[in-house]
């Protein structure tokens, strides 16, 4: 009986060093090599070393037409915030987000609840909120520009009525105004797409059994469904956040910054600016540092919501 | 307006609903109709807002077909007869920006959206799998990729691409927008790989297949759905890109269907039916590509809109 014993026994444990060499072959040079190290290779070189550079070059006053390059710790940050030119960028992307933030949760809230229904027509419209969604933001710049310019379709249709309709993209004060219900009226489709998301994910059941307790419309709306959509709607609030202070396509089709001197200028409008045609590398390395970290900030908040699977869209 | 306005934008996107629709209606006929069905007055008030909402895609829609006097008369409405002038016009140019913009924004968009997924797929799989420290520091840098916004790093990477000999060219571009999405592709997959268990792995290396068999012939398909997702949110968002190819390439060396169109602007300065019949060009692949993917968009969307 022992000799049986330690014959069933022996070849156990040399079965298991295999398997775990086995095992090891999964982890390999070879799957480093493979796997790992050519994704890694471009991650580094094209991703984090310009990032870094970035950085490097903050801390520097290099310019396009200065020879020599030195270091200056932190003169451009120091620059940044007395520099009247740049606190009209960060104001003009602080209301360019504003609106872009409240205007459209606002509206794809109130259209997503219209919309959730059931129905072929419901189904069809729900569809049309789609396609601003796949558009490119150059399209939708562009359409705009084409009814917004000064002899453009909107002007054309207000002049029966008026002798000068408005300049939308050419009158200073408002330039900035028309750019923003641009970028509003493309995140209203995402709004609604997503907002539609998460009402379609709340069970019916428990409208139903509201119902049948004698809740009306409102109060359905109040105690059931609005808890349930309001991890939706802080998730959205965070990326049409963070969709407003990286505004660069629909600036730069419409209005180029102008009319005059940066009316409708942004914080990534302002870097590419500033570092290609005015050639302050340094300076606009400062700004887009500035703008990574505030990007980063609410890439972090809106990373710490969804990870808290709380939002199920 | 009417329901005909609405329904020329929306004739394409309407078939793809029928399907999830009639799924819809299978598992709610039994269940009370008070909370689900719409009442008319609804349908109504839905319509005209749907219909103020894609007005301005109904116009470019629209006045594609017609000549510019069409337009400037009657800019809302249908004039019969239709033409196809524009398109012409658009395909015919002596340049050839069009047909230039589009063989380059799909060579970019294919190579690097297809090349992007399958990369991703394999870092994830390395980072899942492996305990070794590189994984890990990959784990700690690799989440940072999604919130460096383009704008912020665009012109020291164009001195990278110079070291490498590459500004300007459409190379570069790939090469660029395959670095650049891996994050997000490492996070969808690496999430999803978590729940394919090690043990058929080990399985397959135990029959003696090496990583790459076992990768390519058992984990990857098994990742056809986070794919999915993957590459029609990449290929939308290379797509539909405008600052890195307007800055990479930069001015006289290609373009693609963006920024072509972006050029376009200025020259046409007032032929609205050139532009918009560009416009819809430009669009219709991006909306093919869609209607086979939709219902991976919106997955890809959730995961992808935490993107810097």
């Amino acid at each position: 009986m022992s000799t049986t014993q330690i014959k069933s026994s022996k070849p156990l444990p040399q079965g298991r060093a295999s398997l775990r060499k086995r095992r090891k072959s999964l982890h390999s040079p070879l799957h480093f090599l493979l796997f790992a190290l050519p994704g890694a290779i471009l991650y580094f070189v094209f991703v984090l070393w310009p990032l870094v550079l970035a950085f490097w070059s903050s801390l520097t006053n290099e310019d396009a037409y200065r020879p020599k390059t030195s270091f200056v710790w932190f003169e451009n940050y120091a620059k940044l915030f007395s520099d009247p030119a740049y606190l009209q960028v960060l104001g003009n992307t602080l209301v360019l987000t504003i609106i872009a933030v409240i205007v459209p949760n606002a509206l794809g809230l109130g259209i997503a609840i219209l919309l959730d229904r059931s129905g072929w027509a419901f189904n069809a419209m729900r569809a049309v909120f789609f396609v601003p969604v796949i558009l490119s933001s150059v399209v939708v710049a562009v359409v705009w520009q084409q009814l917004m310019k000064d002899d453009g379709l909107i002007n054309a249709a207000l002049r029966p009525f008026t002798d000068n309709p408005p300049g939308w993209l050419s009158d200073p004060n408002l330039a900035l105004y028309s750019v923003a219900t641009i970028v509003a009226w493309q995140s209203v489709g995402m709004c609604v797409v997503l907002y539609l998301a998460g009402l379609q994910s709340i069970p019916k059941e428990l409208l139903e059994a509201a119902s049948i307790d004698g809740a009306g419309p409102v109060r359905r709306f109040r105690n059931v469904t609005w808890p349930l959509l309001a991890p939706s709607v802080t998730i959205m609030t965070v990326l049409t956040m963070i969709g407003g202070f990286k505004i660069y396509d629909q600036v730069k089709v419409m209005t180029n910054g102008g009319p005059g001197v940066g009316t409708t200028s942004t914080l990534a409008f302002d870097v590419i600016q500033t570092g290609l045609s005015s050639g302050a590398v340094g300076y606009s390395a400062a700004k887009a540092a500035v703008m990574f970290f505030i990007i980063a900030l609410l890439s972090m908040a809106s990373m710490k919501i969804m990870k808290k699977r709380e939002v199920d869209l | 307006m009417s329901i005909e306005d609405t329904s020329v934008a929306t004739e394409e996107l309407v078939e793809e609903e029928a399907q999830s629709l009639s799924n819809r209606k299978k598992k709610r006929r039994w269940r009370g109709q008070d909370v689900t069905a719409g009442s008319p007055s609804r349908a109504i008030i839905a319509l005209l807002v749907t219909a103020v909402f894609i007005y301005p895609i109904y116009l470019v829609v629209l006045n594609a077909f017609k000549t510019q006097e069409d337009i400037y008369k009657s800019p809302g409405v249908p004039v019969l007869p239709l033409t196809l002038q524009n398109f012409t016009d658009v395909f015919t140019r002596s340049d050839g920006l069009f047909w230039t913009g589009l063989i380059n924004s799909v060579q970019i968009t294919v190579i690097g959206t297809l090349v992007a997924t399958m990369v991703a797929a394999m870092m994830a799989h390395y980072m899942v799998r492996s305990t070794s420290w590189f994984a890990k520091l990959l784990w700690i840098t690799i989440p940072l990729g999604l919130m460096i916004p383009a704008a912020t790093t665009l012109l020291p990477l164009l001195r990278v691409l110079d070291t490498f000999g590459m500004i300007g060219s459409i190379f570069g571009l790939i090469i660029v927008y395959i670095a650049g999405n891996l994050p997000f592709g490492v996070l969808v997959f690496s999430g999803f790989m978590r729940s394919i268990p090690k043990e058929i792995e080990e399985a397959a290396a135990i029959d003696g297949a090496g990583p790459i068999r076992t990768f390519w012939a058992i984990v990857f398909p098994l990742l056809r759905p986070a794919g999915a997702s993957v590459i029609i949110f990449l290929a939308v968002g290379i797509w539909n890109d405008f600052i890195t190819p307007l800055i990479i390439l930069g001015p006289g060396n290609g373009t693609t269907i963006t920024v072509g169109m972006y050029r376009q602007i200025s020259e046409y300065v007032s032929n609205y039916g050139a532009v918009f019949a560009y416009m819809v060009l430009a669009t219709i692949p991006i909306v093919i590509l869609f209607i086979f993917l939709q219902k991976y968009f919106v997955k890809g969307l959730v995961s992808g809109a935490s993107k810097g």
